[in-house]
Parts: C-alpha cells; structure tokens; sequence
C-alpha cells in the first residue's frame, strides 16, 4: 500500500485545482448577495466587474455605470446616485431571500476606469445597464451584452428605472420602491406649521391690516397679471436661458422668432406694459384729482408723452419678433 | 321732440340735449350695437370671400359630419350613435363621447329655417354659425360689462372690442365651426347671469345661470373653466365676510340645477361628483351651507356660546370633510385630477407622462407675442382696468379680479386658453379705455378757483369708499380736467390707439387667422393668387377610387378630414381617446416594413397616407411630426420603438444621406421620400422643409405600392400589398421582381420576421 501516500501526494494538486476551479455562477451569486446584504448597491472594480458579469450566469445584473468626481461634471450622476441607491435598497429589503436573482451594483469611474471606458466612453454621462441571465431558468435567448437604459430623456426617478427594469425580468418578483419616510422633513413641517400659526395669531392686529388692504391687493393682482401676460409662464415650462448672445459678442435682449423669448425679454416687456397700464391709471385716477390747474397740465403732458413713446416702443419691438408687422407709431418707426 | 320746441339753443346744445333722451339713447345703443355685431361678423369672412363657403381645419369636419348624421338619422339616433366607420376595428361610442352642443345647435337652426320655408344647405349653417354667434358674444360682452360699470359706454366698448379682438376670431372665422364657436357666447353669457344673480339674490337669474351652464357643458369640455371659477369667486367672497343670503340663494340655486343639468350630458354623466376638477364646486357648496348654519347660530345664540361652537364645530366640520375626500380619493371613489386638467397646475406632468398631450401645439405654453398678437392694446390696458375695479370693489369685482388672474395664468401656460382669457380683458379694458375718455371727453371744465365742487354722486360715493379703506389714489376728492389740450391730447392719443387697433385686429384676422388649412394660399411670381389644393385633391381622389369600406391608416391629424371629406373608415382619429391604437399606428409608421406589415394586415388597413412637405416647403409634414409618433409608440412599446435610434450619434434629427439606420428603413421615411429623388436632376435632390440634400437613390418599398401623389407632393398615398400569391414575403418577391436571384439570407430572415407581433 505503497501507492497510497503517491496517490495522495498526486491527488493533493487536483484538490487544489478543485478548490480553484472557476467558480459556479450560483457561488458568485451567493457572494455578491451576501456584500449586498452588507452594502447595496455593491461597489464594483475592474476586476469584481469582470467577476460578475462574467459569462455563463443564471442571474441579472444591474449596473449603474456613473462618475461622481466632480472632475468630470457629470449632473446627472449626482442627481440619480441616490434615486439607485434608493432602489437597491427597497428591492433588496422587498426580496431578502433573492428570489428575483439579481445583483444591484454601481461602478465610479474611479474605481473602474478601463470597464468604463470600455462600456461607456468618456466619463461625462451615466448609464444603468441590465445584463440578462444567460443560462438557467430566466435566460433570454437572443439578447448578448447589456440592455442600456438611457439618460436622455431625463427620467431620474427610482420608480421609472423601476419599471424599466421590471420590465425585464418577467416571472421574477420586483418589488416595488419604497420611499422612507422623511421624519425630519415631517417634523419641520409639523414645528413650522405650529410656528407659523403661532406667530399669525400673535401677530393678528397688526397683520390684519396689511392683508385687508386693497393697495396691497391690487399690486399683488396688477403684478401677477403683468407677469402672467409677459409669458412668465413660458420662461418657467420652456427653462429660456436669461439673455443670449448675439454673435459678435454682445448680448441680444429679444430673440428673433414669434415662438421664443428670452428670460430678460420677458421682464423688459413687463415692464412696459407696467408702465401703460401705469400711465393709463394716472390718467384716469390721479390727474383729474390734482386741484392745481398748472399741475395738472404738467402731468397730463408727462403721462401722455410716456404712453405715446412707450406704445411706439413696443410697436418696434413687436416688429422684431414678428417680420411682416406693418403698423408703427413714431418716433420708433 | 320737447327740445326742439325749446327756444334758440345752440346746435352743440341741441345735439346734446338730443342724446339725453332716453328713448333715443336706447335706440342708438341698439343701432350701434347691431353695428358692432355686424363689424363682428363680417370680419370673419374673410375666407369665404377669399375660398369659398369651406369647413376649415381638423375638429370642425367631424363636427360637420357628426351634425350631418343628426340631420339625416334625428336626434335619437345621434343620441346613441356608435360609429364603426372610425377607430377601426375598435369603434366609437360616439353619441356618448361627444359634446353635442353644437351639433344639435345647428340642427335646431337647420330646422328652424326649414320651417320658414328657408332652403339653406346644413353646410352653409354649419360655416356661418361661429361668426353669427360671435355678435352674440358681443352682445353677451356688453350685457356683462354694464353690470360692473354705471357708466354704459364702457359695455359698447367692450362690445366691440370682444367682436373684433384676434384672440377671439381665432377660433370663430367662418368655417371654424368647432365647440368654441358657440361655446364662448355660452361662457360670457354665462358669467353675466352668475352676476345678475349674484347682485339680485334671486332664484330666476340663478336658474337661468344653471340653464346655460347646462348648455355650456353640452358645448365645450372648457366648461371646467366655469365649474371652477364660480366658487372660486364664492370663496373669495366668503373670505372677504361678504356672505349673504343673495350669494346663498344664488349659488346653491346655480350648483344644484346646473350639477343636474350637466349630468344629462352621457359624455359628462357622473362625472360631477367624481372627478377632482368638480369638487371646488361641491366642496363650495357645502361650504356655503356650513356658513350659512353658523349665520343663523349666531342670530340665535349668545355671543361667548357661539364663539366655542364656531371654533368646535368649524373645525371638525372641515376635518371631516377632508379626510373623506382623502379618503374616497385613495378607495378611488372619486378620481384624482385628469390628466390634461392636472398638466394645468403641474406643468411638467404631461410632457413626461402624456406624449398625446403634449404634442398638441395648442398646448403648448404662450410666448409673449401671442398675447400682444391677440389683444393689441387690451394688454396693457387689462391691469389698469383691473386696478379701476378695486375702486369700488363690489361684489361683481371681486369676480373680474379673479378671473384676470386665473384667466391669465391659465392662458399663459396653454395657448388654446388664451380664448377664455380674451373675455375679460375686453371687459377690463372697456371700463378703463371707457372711463378715460369720459374723464376727458366731458365738455365740462371745473373753475380753476373752485376745486371743492365736486358731483354729488363722487362724493358720496368717496364717503363709502373711505369707510372700507380705498385706494390710495383715490384719496384727494374728484375735481375734472382743467385745460381744452390736456382734454383733446388724451383723446387724441386714445382715437389713435383705438383706430391701431381696429387696423391690428383686421390685419391679424386678414393674415394669420382666416387659411382654412385644408387650402393653402401663395404667390405667384407675378403676385396673383395661387391655391394649392392637394388635400381635397388627394381625398377626391379616395372618396372616387377606393372601395366603400376601405381602410385608411394616417397619423391622427387627418382622421377627421378623411371621415369627412373622403368618407372612408380610419384607425385613428383627432378624437384621442385610445392611446394605445394610436401608439400602433405610431408603432407601424416608425417601424421597419417587416415589422409594420404584419401590423396593417391585422387592422385591415387597405391604404397609407401620409403628408410631405418636402417638394413645398410645407412645415406640417408628417416627417416633422414624426418625432411625436415615436414617442407615443415609444410610451406603449419602449422595447421595439425607441427615441434614440432615429437621432444620429452626434444628436441630431436627420432624413438626408447621414440618417440612422432606424429612420432610414422606417416606414414613415420610405413613403416620405419614395421616388422623390425622380424629380431632380441626379444630385439635385433637394428637401425645401428641412433644407437638406437627398441621397441619389431612393427608398425601396416592398409591402406598398404608391397609389396617389397630389400636385403639389403633400399628400402621398400607397395601397397595402395582399399576400403573395406563391406564399413569398413581400422582400423576397420584390427582389425577385427586380431580377435579383433568391438570396439565402432573405429567405431565412423573411418568414420568421413576418411572424413578429
């Protein structure tokens, strides 16, 4: 029984292989779960990417592929990190057991700088990515390399990628997003709820006042009108930027079309249609309430000069938006 | 008359003493306002003098054939119509899905005449109703106007201001007949009686409100805009401590009758006590009953006792009443805010959620210029007359202040409602243009020694004023305008403003309001008059060569147009009630011909149309519009259809030779551009919309062959290919056509393609 200790002495290097043989996609399953359960989503690298994504598998994958060094000036990474970190979370706490087989995980540019220049490119964007399971119970036939899911139309909320990934992974439980309770957004509420109504009923005698007066009133409405009808509501939707340059280096007030408007332009034209409107109360309130004869002239020809040049100045804006107008006053012909 | 008789009087003199008849004032008004009506109708002709007698647009054809349908089959029949000549193969419940207003308004008419033994074709009434009623709008103008003024030139004015302004002709010109065309008389109207309730307290006027409420909801969805700022001025009011028993009366009376009057409507049914929209109304209601209660209380009450029971009972009352709104919202008992409502308030809401919405221009928020383009002067005018009604600040004020701001903040962020906005600003305007030219038209000068004397009207009506608390600059006692140049200046300045704005309203109405759109105009070189006329062309062309039941698949725009003028059945239509059935047209348009024919030949479609503007230079052209189509495809399939794969990588949309691969083998862009490179000289292909040279070979259709292509290229359309008659997908047998040997390739990717969706 010599050939004992040979056989064992020869078998020890096979255990050794065994134990280093590649392991099963099951065991990196489990040992990826197992970091999730610590930190999820998991941080990958080079390597542990590799590791994970590595072919076969009978799990899912899902990477979000971001830059968040301030370096690279990547808005959306910021904006969606949390939302992601948000949805690992909820889906993990909804599916402990990982029936749903799949592993949340982030790489940063920084950790993993050649598997991102390989998958995404210049590190200026952000992509989550889903690679589908190629063997096992779930796999889908015909799908190689990741399904992207796409920044571009700006949709950053953790239920939307929710969804998306959902969508994916048929038969397979999701659960769903759970937003935690934000208790100090709701204790600043209840405490300036409180406060607020503490200091309104302390306050009440000299507040009341200012909020039956009807000066106080009309300028709130006059203001919200001319702010309204100057296309406030358009800058807010649309997002126009301020002003814009006009080529030569200069800043163009007005833009050119009949369809666009500049966030400057706005305000300008509300200010002249204060300044009408303004002129035209004069004339209809104050002037004929002035008892001096010689005043009253003074402030009728002011009023009337503001309205006739300020008129005319809108007409020669006016015109610069729209080409064909043919109506001017003077002076601005 | 009795000043005739009076002895040497002065000709101003006789003048003046004429107009103060009051017969004579009433006649002139009545004369001047038949005036105003016609100016208000006959500048909306201007597309029938220039066209002809022509339905214009999208909406207004169903409109035309829906009313068609109740003349011919009676109101029973239109009551319960389901069309299956639309939204095929699904149909539509139309008598139940419509707001048959207007239809049944033009149906009374057609029959009315009738009676009277006066043969007018429907289509003509049909053309004429919106300019008819908007000189009834104007009348409706007026009779609001004089409720907030005493001074009654100010509702003449507002008359003609509301006959002529562009931003109410835009959607009123002859032959615009849509629900907006009666709907606006509807609105104004409306809103006059809930003032002439409100000021008399009386059941009549508050019954009469509700009766027109009633057949403003039968008219225009827009009603919501009413539902919401009627207790909304309520509220304001109670806020205010102006409660009283005409607000109780009148209110209540409008709510109740005009709730049940609204349910009538099957499109509406219960939807008043369901939906979020309509329960300011409700909770209003209530409300004003809870107030009420505490009123009497109080009469009957000590004052310590009924100050705990206030507190008490106010506060669990409105407790209550919220958590069983929370709660019916949640158990879905009463449904949250529809979405176009919600788009509203949260104005990024449909742009992410709803694609159909958004694709709309008129929902589109309002630029600057629109509002000057639509109320000239009124827009600066507008606040100063707003200003002018805290002056006095009654009741029917506090009503003009909030609708100003709602109006305009509605109309800022949705251009369509820029038409319920117009109304009061020409109210607005009217009192303050009004009340400028009395002050300085008066031919009355004060002493300049003697500054007390004032009117007794003036000065009494300051006392009150200084008891509420007034405005400051109505602080100094009225005293008039002193010299003959600050009197004539003014009113110059005003004739002038005035005269701009009658040449501004015509000019608009003239250049950007009156094309029917289903003509378009241009110019010869030599300036004459050139009708390009390729729609009525090309739906000629399918009402004679198609079969009776063939089906049409086009984008939704021309859904109506082609039930209506080629009475031929369509897929999807302007009537987006299934987003899904249009998201497959739009999936069909935007993907490949293997893709897409299995989707036609499940709908039965016969023919394709499509609108080109490429040989014109016409910029509504559905490759313009394409975008759209992939998005709501892109919402129902976010797998198949994707956004991204028709912009290049660089960004950018583009149909020439540098498009991606995904527009190129797009169904949308083959029928777009197939052939199109025939008509230029080799390299010289050309697309005037979006200025871009085309490659020199076309697109290859396989699954459709070009039917009909109008003069002009706007509109092309192709016959869907039947199945082969050896069993061949349509690839396979086209290159085989073109004498190409059987690839292997084709023949492995054809069938299992076919079989996709």
């Amino acid at each position: 029984m010599r050939w004992l200790p040979l056989f064992i002495s020869l078998a020890l290097p096979f255990g050794t292989l065994a134990a280093k043989k590649p392991a099963t996609p099951a065991d990196t399953f489990n040992g990826f779960h197992t970091k999730a359960l610590a930190t999820t989503p998991v941080k990958l690298a080079d390597p542990s990417y590799k590791k994970l994504t590595a072919s076969p598998r009978d799990y899912s994958v899902a990477v979000l592929l971001t830059a968040m060094d301030s370096r690279f000036g990547c808005q959306l990474c910021h904006e969606f990190q949390p939302e992601w970190e948000l949805l690992a979370k909820s889906w993990l706490r909804g599916d402990k057991k990982a029936e749903s087989r799949i592993i949340f995980s982030t790489l940063d540019f920084s950790d993993g700088r050649d598997t991102f220049i390989s998958v995404l490119g210049p590190p200026n964007r952000t992509c989550a990515d889903v690679l589908p399971p190629s063997i096992g119970p779930h796999a889908v036939p015909g799908v190689e390399g990741p399904i992207r899911y796409d920044f571009t139309n700006g949709a950053l909320t953790a239920e939307q990628v929710h969804s998306w990934i959902a969508r994916h992974m048929p038969g397979r439980p999701t659960p769903a997003v759970k937003r935690p309770v934000n208790y100090v957004a709701w204790a600043v509420g209840v405490v300036s709820t409180l406060g607020v109504a503490g200091a309104l009923a302390k306050a009440g005698p000299y507040i009341l006042p200012i909020i039956q007066n009807r000066n106080a009133w009309a300028a709130i409405s006059l203001i919200g009108i001319l702010m309204f009808t100057s296309g406030h509501m358009f800058n807010q939707i649309r997002k126009v930027p301020y002003v814009a340059g006009d080529g030569h280096g200069g800043i163009s007030y007005f833009s050119s079309g009949f369809q666009n408007q500049l966030g400057m332009e706005t305000q300008i034209i509300a200010f002249i249609y204060g300044l009408l409107s303004f002129a035209a109360i004069a004339l209809i309130m104050k002037v004929p309430r002035v008892a001096d004869a010689k005043k009253q002239q003074v402030w009728v020809l002011l009023w009337c000069a503001v309205l006739f040049l300020v008129y005319s100045f809108l007409l020669s804006i006016f015109r610069i938006k729209n080409g064909g107008y043919p109506f001017s006053l003077p002076p601005f012909m | 008359m009795a000043v005739a008789t009076a002895s040497e009087p002065s000709p101003i003199q006789v003048l003046a003493d004429f107009g103060k008849s009051k017969s004579l004032r009433t006649l002139l008004r009545v004369l001047i306002l038949c005036f105003i009506a016609g100016a208000a109708v006959s500048s909306r002709l201007f597309s029938v003098i220039r066209f002809e007698s022509i339905i214009h647009e999208f909406d207004p054809w169903f409109n035309f054939r829906a009313t068609k349908y109740l003349i011919a089959n009676g109101f029973y029949d239109f009551w319960d119509w389901f069309d299956d000549r639309t939204w095929h193969p699904l149909g539509r419940v139309t008598g139940g899905t419509l707001y048959p207003g207007l239809m049944v308004t033009s149906g009374a008419i057609y029959h009315a005449l009738r009676a009277l033994t006066i043969p007018v074709d429907i289509r003509n009434i049909c053309v004429l109703l919106a300019p008819a009623f908007s000189g009834l709008t104007a009348f409706a103008a007026y009779l609001l106007t004089n409720e907030m003024t005493t001074n009654t030139s100010a509702g003449l004015l507002a008359a003609a201001f509301m006959g002529i302004t562009p931003g109410y002709i835009s959607r009123s010109v002859a032959g615009s007949y849509d629900n907006e065309a009666i709907a606006i008389f509807l609105l104004v109207f409306t809103f006059y009686l809930w003032i002439k309730a409100l000021k008399l307290g009386s059941v009549l006027w508050g019954a009469l409100c509700a009766l027109f409420y009633g057949y403003m909801v039968a008219s225009w969805g827009g009603y919501a805009f009413i539902t919401c700022l009627v207790p909304l001025h309520s509220f304001v009011l109670i806020c205010m401590g102006r409660y009283s028993t005409r607000l109780y009366v009148s209110y209540t009376t409008w709510y109740a009758l005009g709730t049940l009057a609204s349910m009538q409507i099957p499109f509406v049914g219960f939807l008043p006590v369901r939906t979020s929209e309509h329960m300011p109304a409700l909770g209003i209601f209530g409300f004003l009953q809870l107030v009420a209660f505490i009123y009497y209380i109080r009469s009957a009450l000590s004052g310590a006792q009924f100050k705990a029971f206030l507190f008490v009972g106010l506060g669990a009352v409105f407790g209550l009443a919220l958590l069983a709104l929370v709660a019916m919202t949640s158990a879905g008992y009463i449904a949250p805010w529809s979405g176009r409502f919600y788009s509203l308030w949260d104005t990024g809401y449909a742009k992410i959620h709803i694609p159909i919405i958004a694709s709309v221009s008129e929902h589109q928020p309002t630029a600057w210029p629109a509002f000057f383009f639509d109320l000239n002067m009124l827009i600066w005018l507008f606040p100063a007359g707003v200003y002018l009604c805290f002056q006095d600040l009654k009741d029917e004020h506090v009503f003009v202040v909030v609708y100003a701001l709602f109006g305009s903040y509605f109309a800022g962020v949705m251009v369509r409602l820029m038409l319920t906005l117009t109304p009061i600003v020409c109210v607005a305007a009217a009192m303050a243009s009004s009340q400028l030219l009395s002050t300085f038209l008066s031919i009355k000068s004060p002493k300049a020694k003697d500054p007390e004397q004032e009117d007794a009207t003036d000065s009494s009506s300051k006392k009150t004023k200084q008891n509420t608390g007034s405005l400051r600059s109505a602080n100094s006692p009225y005293v008039g305008v002193y010299s003959f140049l600050s009197k004539g200046l003014v009113s110059g300045i005003m004739t002038i403003y005035l005269l701009l704005f009658v040449l501004h309203c015509t000019w608009v109405t003239s250049n950007a309001y009156s094309s029917p759109s289903v003509v378009l105009a241009s110019r010869m070189p030599d300036g004459s008059q050139h009708i390009i006329d390729d729609y009525r062309e090309a739906y000629q062309w399918l009402r004679q060569n198609t079969k009776e039941d063939a089906k049409i698949m086009s984008w939704w725009d021309y859904g109506y147009q082609i039930g209506g003028m080629a009475d031929r059945p369509t897929l999807v239509d302007n009537n987006t009630w299934n987003n899904t059935h249009i998201a497959t047209v739009g999936k069909a348009m935007s993907s490949s011909e293997e893709v897409s024919y299995p989707i036609m030949r499940q709908h039965e479609v016969d023919y394709v149309l499509v609108v080109f503007g490429g040989l014109l230079g016409y910029s509504g052209d559905d490759i313009n519009k394409f975008l759209w189509m992939v998005r709501i495809a892109e919402g129902i399939w976010p797998d198949e259809v994707s956004e991204r794969k028709f912009f290049t990588p660089r960004g950018e949309y583009r149909v020439d030779g540098e498009a991606t691969e995904t527009m190129k083998n797009s169904l949308m862009y083959k029928m777009s551009y197939y052939n199109y490179h025939t008509m230029f000289p080799p390299g010289q292909a050309q697309d005037r919309v979006r200025g871009v040279r085309l490659p020199d070979t076309g697109p290859v259709l396989d699954t459709l062959d070009e039917a009909f292509t109008s003069e002009n290229w706007i509109i092309r359309i192709y016959k869907v290919k039947d199945l082969d008659n050896v069993g061949r997908d349509h690839s396979a047998a086209a290159s085989f056509e073109r004498g190409h040997k059987k690839k292997k390739s084709t023949k492995k990717r054809g069938p299992r393609a076919l079989r996709v969706e």
